[in-house]
């Protein structure tokens, strides 16, 4: 947190690929919250959460000679291994996901509440405009993101057919990039 | 497909989220490659969902970094520090070798000791041998003091002997001021001579000491007067004698003497 340094995405990524240290101090730095986030929200449990970031994270240095900055940004990256580091964990420790709905209780917004501290975004400025998000905007965004259940489940959990779950995610980021480039 | 029709078909969407399959993960990655359009689409829609969870993120406790940095292998000490390990043990190694001031001290005061001591040494070494001649002269001097009084101290007994009979030898017409001095111990016979007041004898000669006896010189002995040292010593024993005389011979003496080298005699 204490590093002011800002690298652009190309920078990190050739420096971590270069086993730079100080670089992946700075990825921890930026990126941990977030996906420890994610990760939290899967698992709902501090200890276990703590466990598979750590282990995210050591994944991510041991790997980052595999990543193609061509198939995407390398948050996608860390997050779709650190999710997928989850969904392990949690079938590993019969830990099965029992259908669990992100309602209104539980959505976004009240997530929202337990993050901290995020000073390089505007969180309370976006965070504003996320409350203009559509109810089933952010349950579809939150169980796609927040859940780790994969589309058919997510189709079931929402009792809409398999194809809809694709446009509806259009739709709901849509609207997400829309109130993110009012900020 | 065109690209308006794969942005708008909601799969990148999916991809962004991990929620594409497989084999929808390798459709777009193709499709991304083909279509710069479509690659800039992903890339928003990435974006976006980023933003969304650094929004809904939860800072992890500060240990879990350190618990990863030291399993990656870099110290948790320097967890601030970690983009220079090379210069964090370049400079750990150069403490290892790094001599502490108090050393240097250390150092510097004991070659001002051992330069110090070396100075007292040669100091001390050339008094010790002053001293030791010194002490060499006046043992010599000390050495020399008691052969004297040795000598004395036996001329001294030879004189005082009671039994000592002095015979006084007085000088010839040849040496008139010449005189020597005799004890003659009447209870063995033996005969010390005192030459103290004979006259210096040049080199190459020395006095002999006759005993005249029935009529005859005898051999009596020669007297030492070597290092200019006249003593009373011992000669040769008589139980009797007629006369005494003392000429100046050649050195080691003659068997007969030479009358007109007669220094002093003594009728008995």
């Amino acid at each position: 947190m204490e590093d002011i340094r800002k690298y652009n995405e190309g920078e990190l990524v050739s420096m971590l690929q270069n086993e730079d240290a100080k670089a992946f101090s700075y990825l921890y730095d930026n990126y941990s919250a977030a996906i420890y986030g994610v990760i939290y929200k899967m698992v709902e449990n501090k200890e276990l959460a703590e466990d598979i970031l750590q282990e995210a994270f050591i994944k991510f240095w041991n790997n980052f000679k595999n990543y193609d900055p061509l198939k995407g940004r390398l948050f996608t990256w860390m997050l779709n291994i650190a999710r997928n580091l989850t969904i392990d964990t949690l079938r590993s420790k019969d830990y099965k996901k029992q259908h669990k709905i992100y309602g209104n209780e539980n959505s976004v917004n009240e997530l929202s509440d337990k993050s901290r501290g995020i000073d390089q975004f505007d969180s309370l400025g976006i965070r504003k405009h996320l409350t203009y998000l559509k109810n089933d905007q952010k349950q579809i965004i939150d169980l796609a993101y927040f859940s780790g259940l994969t589309q058919d489940e997510i189709s079931k959990e929402l009792s809409i057919p398999l194809g809809t779950v694709k446009t509806r995610m259009r739709a709901a980021i849509l609207e997400l990039r829309k109130l993110l480039e009012y900020r | 497909m065109n690209s308006n029709d794969i942005i708008s078909s909601g799969l990148l969407e999916l991809y962004a989220s991990g929620l594409s399959s497989p084999e929808e993960s390798i459709q777009v990655q193709q499709w991304i490659k083909d279509f710069p359009e479509v690659k800039a689409e992903l890339l928003a829609i990435e974006q976006v969902l980023e933003t969304y969870a650094m929004v809904n993120g939860v800072i992890p406790p500060a240990e879990v970094k350190d618990k990863i940095l030291q399993k990656i292998g870099f110290s948790t000490a320097d967890k601030t520090n970690t983009g220079i390990p090379a210069l964090q043990s370049e400079l750990s190694s150069s403490k290892i070798y790094r001599i502490p001031v108090y050393f240097k001290l250390a150092a510097a005061a004991c070659l001002v000791l051992l330069v110090g001591s070396l100075l007292l040494n040669y100091n001390f070494y050339h008094k010790y041998q002053n001293a030791s001649s010194d002490l060499q002269l006046a043992q010599n001097r000390l050495n020399q003091q008691k052969e004297l009084t040795a000598g004395m101290n036996k001329d001294m007994t030879v004189m005082t002997d009671k039994y000592a009979l002095p015979v006084v030898l007085n000088g010839t017409p040849h040496a008139p001021d010449a005189l020597a001095k005799i004890y003659w111990m009447k209870n063995t016979g033996e005969i010390y001579i005192d030459p103290t007041n004979l006259p210096q004898v040049p080199s190459g000669k020395q006095y002999q000491l006759w005993a005249i006896i029935n009529g005859k010189p005898v051999d009596a002995g020669m007297i030492s007067t070597q290092h200019g040292v006249f003593h009373i010593q011992k000669m040769k024993t008589f139980g009797k004698a007629e006369a005494f005389a003392i000429t100046m011979e050649k050195e080691g003496g003659s068997p007969t003497p030479t009358m007109e080298e007669m220094y002093v005699i003594a009728k008995i």
